[in-house]
């Protein structure tokens, strides 16, 4: 390595090239893309949230398997069978909260606002980004472990769910997609906070905490926690006691969501990287 | 090309830096010089609009560093030394990189290649010596054969053979009619280096110039002089209007006239001379007394401008 190879010929300034005029959005999430896959954590995060939840959905609907008729009464079946949701919920957050931590962490930051200086478009292609991987997969997982609460139930005494029932395939499928708000919810509060150790603890607070210490307070003020809303009332298609409607919970998780990332948006434009 | 006109950062009360205007050139190595905290890194930043001024602009190729197209392409950057997720190997990053200005993939293998990291491509870039991260940062700076590049203290962390190979290939990208902007805080290290200097301190411009005419314009006239005769010498070099002073050997060190001078002089007055040494101060010396200087000055002043004003620039 004495002598350097340097390449020719050498285009001085930056030149034309064909294409797409200016670096945009495809391209950042291109990279996004790359970033999310070329992590390890990505990969332990999602194994180890797959593995979780639909164990969690196993003891769940395992323990509700053998009661007499009249334990059933108001029972949700799908509802039972998508209790393991909740662990996806904070894994997926945790990652959202990664995705964007995790480059203040490191200094990547700034390498990734130097290949693409226009911030909103930086977080434009991680919100796509880290919202179509946890559709994804969210979708699978909810899928997943309705079929597999189900087949578990039917084994016993239990009434079982069909996806051809009034309100089963809106609960299982909107679950999915709850826990990709989720991950975005953590992607706000990352980009808010900036440390991942205070936005996970932050995240966790809205979701573990929240629901506990507004039902101290309140019932009625509880149900607006996210994690009420995607237990009560998004995975449910028998009403549950503390719930709000469906839509309104949607309505609440995506202003919830729409808020954070919003902040995070403006912080990010004000602040030095 | 850079330009910076009238760049001012404030953190607090803090004036980080403060009115900085100055001109990078293309075909030569731009040595960036002044003490720690003196708001190189900074400056920086703000020429790549990471960090965002309180005042003045900052150009790149005649464009603000955010309205360009493909920044990658046109400015490559060197700034922490570890700017990567530690988790992430030395391919993938480069390779997220790439892709963020549409730069082709094989550019990758070539900068891994340029940079001597290909045999560790695959490893995870957490695991990297401090040297070694310094080489993923110039192989990221250079992933898009950028006309315009700025290393922030390139040569820390490396070892001999790694600073010697740095100075090359600052050199070279330079020769190839490449702007090139290297901070440091070393000025032996800027000696080696550069053909140009911009030198601040406190933020403020001290000296924008040529390594040489810095040199020449700051070099100090000292002269040291042996003799049996030291307080007569003494006495006559006072009267030619030299400053002598004597030194703890009994030697004379005198400022003020040249060593032919005080050879005259000497021979005028019938002088027995022993010795006669030109001295030169070494570039460390200059490059201190002009920084602390700024310092000294700017602790006494509120008007930070005339301070800049009143120190020798170009």
């Amino acid at each position: 390595m004495t002598t350097i190879p340097v390449t020719a010929p050498r285009r001085v300034t930056g030149g034309a090239k064909s294409g797409p005029w200016r670096a945009g959005l495809p391209q950042t999430m291109r990279a996004e893309w790359t970033k999310l896959v070329s992590l390890r954590s990505t990969r332990w995060t999602l194994l180890v949230t797959a593995v979780g939840t639909l164990l969690v959905t196993w003891l769940a609907t395992r323990g509700a398997t053998h009661h007499p008729a009249q334990w059933y009464r108001g029972f949700d079946p799908t509802n039972q069978s998508l209790a393991g949701l909740a662990l996806g919920s904070l894994a997926f957050g945790v990652l959202g909260v990664l995705v964007i931590s995790g480059e203040y962490g490191s200094g990547t930051i700034r390498s990734s606002l130097a290949a693409m200086p226009r911030r909103g478009v930086l977080l434009s292609a991680k919100v796509a980004i880290v919202g179509i991987t946890t559709l994804v997969v969210g979708e699978a997982l909810s899928f997943l472990s309705f079929f597999e609460g189900q087949a578990i139930l039917s084994g016993g005494a239990a009434p079982t769910a069909t996806l051809g029932q009034p309100g089963v395939l809106r609960a299982v499928a909107l679950s999915g997609a709850f826990l990709a708000l989720f991950a975005l919810l953590g992607l706000g509060l990352g980009t808010v906070i900036r440390h991942t150790a205070g936005a996970i603890a932050v995240f966790a607070g809205v979701t573990l905490l929240a629901p506990i210490l507004l039902h101290s307070l309140s019932e009625s003020i509880s149900r607006l926690a996210p994690e009420l809303i995607f237990a009560n009332s998004v995975a449910a298609v028998v009403p549950q006691g503390n719930s709000v409607s469906v839509t309104l919970g949607v309505v609440l998780m995506l202003s919830y969501c729409t808020a954070v990332l919003g902040l995070g948006a403006v912080l990010l434009h004000r602040r030095d990287a | 090309m850079i330009v910076t006109r009238g760049l001012t950062k404030r953190y607090g009360k803090t004036v980080a830096v403060d009115d900085l205007s100055f001109t990078v050139t293309p075909g030569v190595v731009t040595g960036f010089l002044g003490p720690n905290g003196s708001g190189k890194s900074t400056t920086m930043r703000m020429i790549l609009g990471l960090d965002v001024a309180d005042a003045g602009t900052a150009f790149v190729n005649g464009s603000s560093y955010a309205d360009l197209s493909w920044p990658l392409r046109d400015v490559g950057a060197l700034l922490d030394a570890k700017a990567f997720h530690p988790g992430r190997t030395a391919r993938s990053h480069l390779r997220w990189l790439a892709q963020t200005n549409d730069i082709s993939l094989t550019r990758v293998d070539h900068v891994l290649d340029l940079v001597g990291l290909t045999a560790v491509a695959d490893k995870r870039a957490g695991k990297f010596s401090l040297g070694m991260g310094q080489r993923l940062g110039i192989a990221s700076a250079l992933l898009g054969d950028p006309g315009v590049l700025l290393f922030d203290e390139p040569v820390n962390g490396l070892d001999p053979e790694g600073i010697r190979w740095v100075r090359h290939l600052l050199r070279d990208l330079a020769a190839e009619g490449r702007t090139v902007l290297v901070s440091s805080h070393l000025i032996n290290e800027m000696a080696m280096t550069a053909q140009r200097l911009v030198v601040i301190g406190r933020g403020t411009l001290i000296a924008e110039t040529s390594v040489d005419d810095f040199v020449a314009r700051h070099q100090s006239e000292a002269v040291r002089i042996v003799t049996p005769t030291p307080q007569r010498f003494v006495a006559v070099l006072s009267r030619a209007g030299a400053r002598p002073a004597v030194e703890a050997d009994g030697a004379i060190v005198a400022s003020g006239l040249s060593s032919a001078d005080i050879g005259e002089l000497a021979a005028d007055q019938e002088l027995t001379v022993h010795e006669l040494t030109p001295l030169r101060a070494s570039l460390e010396d200059v490059f201190m007394e002009l920084t602390s200087a700024s310092v000294e000055y700017r602790a006494n002043t509120n008007d930070p401008v005339a301070a800049a004003g009143a120190l020798p620039t170009r």
